[in-house]
């Protein structure tokens, strides 16, 4: 059933209530969108990060991408460079995402933000420790992916957790996965299963969210 | 015979409050943007919100941001139990219960 909204009176009762019940789901569905609309792009610019700047390192080392190479310092900028847009992009469109709104209590996102910062370098000064320990390049070749990807991945398991949102514990789950599975193949194979399975995870979750959004699941 | 709140059985009312009620409890959310999400004119919306507010459904406060005005829009308690029951008034009329 139709409804004769218009924006200039609405005053009128609704006809029935299923208008009045379609038009509810249609308004939220409209909130959602609006706020919403901008995570696919930030799950594909981290499938393409994922993607593109593994495959670069797994290219810069020995014994790695047998079709062209290129010196480790090279691929190390890529993938530093793709992960810092990556991030910067999510920063921007996840500050849009609550615009114009104060939440009551800001405690689970400020202590999701903090700690998602501080594992990152917590996972890091680990891998500096184990570097002064005497473990090689091969070695931190292995755990500096594998600590990143379960870092990722338990983020978003608590972002699930804050959120509500199952298909965020689907993508953290497999995230996690991967970053433990990864090691298991050796260096410097460990890079590719992190581009496909990481950067393809991503891509995947990308196209599902934006069909979820499009039917207002 | 189940009865439909008249305050929020009206379209523009009903959007108003959705979208409030979409939002966690007691987050607030500026007039312009909840103007951007309903897609209404300032005109119409600050009119049916001071029928919310009569009501007590909704709370608008004012604030400042530097020296900006800001005017802040939230649903109040008494608000989100009005839109969880005439929701469940829709729901009940739906499933044929008197």
């Amino acid at each position: 059933m139709m409804v004769n909204q218009t924006p200039a009176d609405g005053d009128e009762p609704l006809p029935s209530p299923d208008a009045a019940l379609a038009l509810i789901r249609d308004q939220q569905r409209s909130v959602e969108r609006n706020q919403l609309g901008g995570i696919p792009w930030v799950l594909v610019m981290w499938g393409i990060a994922w993607g593109v700047g593994f495959l670069a390192l797994w290219s810069g080392y020995d014994g790695g991408n047998p079709w062209f190479q290129l010196p480790l310092a090279v691929a190390g900028a890529i993938f530093g460079a793709i992960f810092l847009a990556a991030s910067i992009v999510s920063v921007i469109v996840i500050s849009r995402l609550g615009r114009g709104v104060r939440v009551a209590s800001g405690f689970g996102g400020t202590v999701f933000g903090i700690s998602s910062s501080a594992s990152f370098v917590a996972v890091y000064l680990i891998g500096v420790a184990l570097a002064r320990a005497g473990a090689d390049g091969a070695l931190i070749s292995l755990y500096l992916p594998a600590g990143f990807g379960m870092t990722t991945g338990l983020l978003f398991l608590m972002g699930a957790a804050l959120w509500r949102s199952v298909s965020q514990v689907v993508l953290g789950a497999i995230i996690m996965v991967t970053a433990v599975v990864a090691p298991f193949f050796g260096a410097p194979t460990n890079n590719v299963v992190m581009a496909v399975l990481g950067g393809g995870s991503f891509l995947i979750a990308a196209v599902a969210m934006q069909l979820g959004l499009k039917r207002g699941r | 015979m189940i009865e439909l709140d008249p305050v929020i059985h009206a379209a523009a009312r009903l959007r108003i409050s959705a979208t409030l009620a979409s939002l966690d409890d007691g987050d607030r959310i500026t007039f312009p943007r909840l103007q951007e999400l309903l897609d209404m004119t300032a005109g119409n919306l600050s009119t049916h919100l001071r029928k919310l507010e009569d009501a007590e459904y909704v709370s608008v406060t004012k604030a400042h941001q530097g020296r900006t005005p800001v005017t802040f829009v939230t649903l109040t308690r008494r608000g989100r139990r009005a839109f969880e029951d005439y929701t469940d008034a829709l729901r009940a009329l739906l499933g044929g219960e008197k």
